[in-house]
């Protein structure tokens, strides 16, 4: 077979293929307590209360929040969207996207860093994997031992608690598409469907290869975001940085000498900074694509500063902008508002109001109107002229409905069929009409007419549909 | 290896599940025909098996453009066996 180097690469080439095919190290991250990671708990707490409550809250006899696919109906709270509605799920797209945009110009990666699932999910793993093996000494230690029972025993448990929280997280995500009432008596009874089972598994299991084991390399090789992020960034961006100039030289001292004399900055080159860090990487070496922003390393550094007696904030919220020019943070905040955050403030607000406006005056009735084309216009007993149509009348609402139906746009036009149609709440009711007029009523041709639509109780509640009669 | 099979089946994993929903928010599965006849599976089923025809479709362009990507050297490694 062939050579494995046959032909001399380049050094450039060199490192592209050793980076990219570079077995990943594990990392070990320590856990840490402080302001921000007592807002990332907060967020975990907030996020995951919603996730796997939202399913159980009843609304008007159903659940709450279903998107249910088998009906093909998704229904949030009081709203009830139909396929037709998918200009809404468009918009809603659109809105976040742009949120993610705005968010990013003005804080760097806070959805990274406290909101992304990908983030919570770890937090939540990490916790766990802590709580089991203890801390970051105690599972490095304990993954360099060899095999003993108390390791199996360890790794077992760990696995075995990660699983059962995956397959609950895979229970919740399919009972927002299948009623999680019917999924729970399912699982009671030992009788799912068959997709139901492996859309379960399906989702816990990347719920546990994506917390338990892939962990920071989601963000630094799958995660979009994290790739274009970057351009989104600008000088006046906050992210987490490290004060270059007030650190260097950094070196290890007593806590009791005066490190200016000594010619010393404010690092005491510790490491612990990379130690807390998730992607493993040393923030004192500038902004790089893999930093997450979740600023454990400015909890542990403030740490350090306390016990050094130094000020905070070697390590901070700040941007390029202000370490450059010795900002405090008036003028960091003065920034804020810029060009680039006003355009995407603005944009998002427009989009919004009209998103917001179009909910409003969502119709709570749909009628679809079909010429039936089998039958053509006919003459029927009396000399008139007969056509029949389709309709489909879609009460959009939650209330059971009742409709009245009249035709209008012919003179002496005449409907033939029910002239009330009760439609119950969120679902389609197709019915056949004929429509009659005299032939002197209209040329020889196609002509418009009028069904107009009207709910008894609520006669704001109309519809006016065109559509085409034809007279031979 | 386990890079590359990365790069062909998460970039086709996503854009299968933006095809899925794109596909059957305008499509009802019950009103397809399969073979000429009716789809009788359940939509459940009909949207599942879409789903993983979605990603088998991208993960095959994935997969050829990671083929195409191999440098000249690479391609043609084994014909220059006295090189090194
Ligand atoms: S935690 Fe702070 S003091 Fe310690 S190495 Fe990192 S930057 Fe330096
Ligand atoms: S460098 Fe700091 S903020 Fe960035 S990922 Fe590491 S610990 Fe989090």
């Amino acid at each position: 077979m062939s050579s494995p180097n046959p032909v001399p690469h380049t050094a450039a080439e060199e490192t592209v293929e050793q980076s990219l095919y570079e077995v990943s190290r594990k990392i070990y991250p320590r856990s840490v307590t402080g302001w921000f990671a007592t807002w990332r708990w907060v967020f975990v707490w907030l996020t995951q209360l919603v996730f796997y409550g939202c399913c159980w809250l009843p609304w008007n006899g159903r659940q709450a929040m279903l998107f249910d696919l088998v009906e093909r109906k998704f229904y949030i709270f009081g709203l009830v969207f139909w396929p037709q509605d998918v200009f809404f799920l468009a918009v809603l797209l659109i809105i976040s996207a742009y949120s993610l945009f705005l968010f990013t110009a003005v804080g760097g990666r806070l959805w990274c860093g406290y909101a992304c699932p990908q983030t919570v999910y770890t937090s939540i793993f990490l916790y766990i994997e802590e709580k089991v093996e203890g801390n970051r000494m105690a599972r490095m230690k304990l993954d360099s031992l060899p095999l003993s029972l108390r390791k199996v025993y360890l790794k077992a448990g760990k696995h075995a608690i990660w699983i059962i929280f995956s397959l609950w997280t895979g229970f919740t995500f399919v009972g927002y598409f299948t009623p999680i009432k019917t999924l729970t008596t399912g699982l009671l009874h030992l009788d799912l469907g068959p997709w139901e089972i492996f859309w379960i598994l399906f989702y816990g299991l990347a719920t546990y290869g994506n917390a338990g084991w892939l962990r920071e390399q989601v963000c630094k090789y799958m995660c979009p975001y994290a790739r274009f992020q970057g351009v989104m960034f600008d000088p006046d961006t906050l992210t987490v940085t490290y004060d270059r100039e007030r650190g260097e030289p950094r070196g290890s001292r007593a806590r009791k000498t005066d490190h200016r004399e000594k010619g010393l900055g404010d690092c005491i080159d510790c490491q612990l900074c990379v130690a807390v860090c998730p992607t493993g990487i040393d923030i004192r070496d500038g902004l790089q694509y893999e930093c997450i922003g979740c600023a454990a390393c400015i909890d542990v550094c403030d740490q350090v500063m306390d016990k050094m007696d130094y000020p905070r904030g070697l390590i901070r919220y700040s941007t390029e902008n202000a370490i450059e020019k010795h900002w405090g943070w008036r003028d960091i905040l003065g920034h804020v508002i810029r060009p680039r955050v006003l355009v995407y403030s603005g944009v998002l607000m427009v989009i919004v109001i009209a998103f917001l406006w179009g909910l409003a005056v969502k119709p709570e009735l749909r009628v679809d109107v079909l010429r039936d084309r089998a039958a053509l216009a006919r003459e029927v007993e009396g000399g008139l002229i007969e056509n029949v149509y389709r309709l489909q009348v879609m009460n959009v609402s939650e209330i059971p409905q009742r409709y009245e139906i009249s035709v209008q746009g012919l003179k002496d036009i005449q409907l033939i069929g029910p002239r009330v149609v009760a439609v119950a709440p969120a679902t389609t009711q197709a019915l056949t009409l004929q429509v009659r007029v005299p032939p002197e009523s209209g040329k020889t041709g196609a002509s418009t007419i009028y069904f107009d639509l009207r709910s008894v109780s609520n006669p704001r509640i109309a519809v006016h549909e065109k559509a085409r009669f034809l007279l031979p | 290896m386990r890079q590359r099979l990365m790069w062909v089946l998460w970039p086709s994993f996503v854009v299968a599940g933006v095809a899925e929903i794109a596909f059957f928010t305008l499509v009802d599965p019950q009103e397809l025909y399969l073979f000429g006849e009716p789809v009788y599976f359940s939509r459940m089923a009909t949207y599942s098996i879409g789903f993983f025809g979605f990603w088998a479709v991208c993960a095959a362009a994935s997969f050829f453009t990671c083929f195409l990507q191999r440098s000249a050297k690479e391609v043609n490694a084994h014909r220059h066996p006295a090189a090194h």
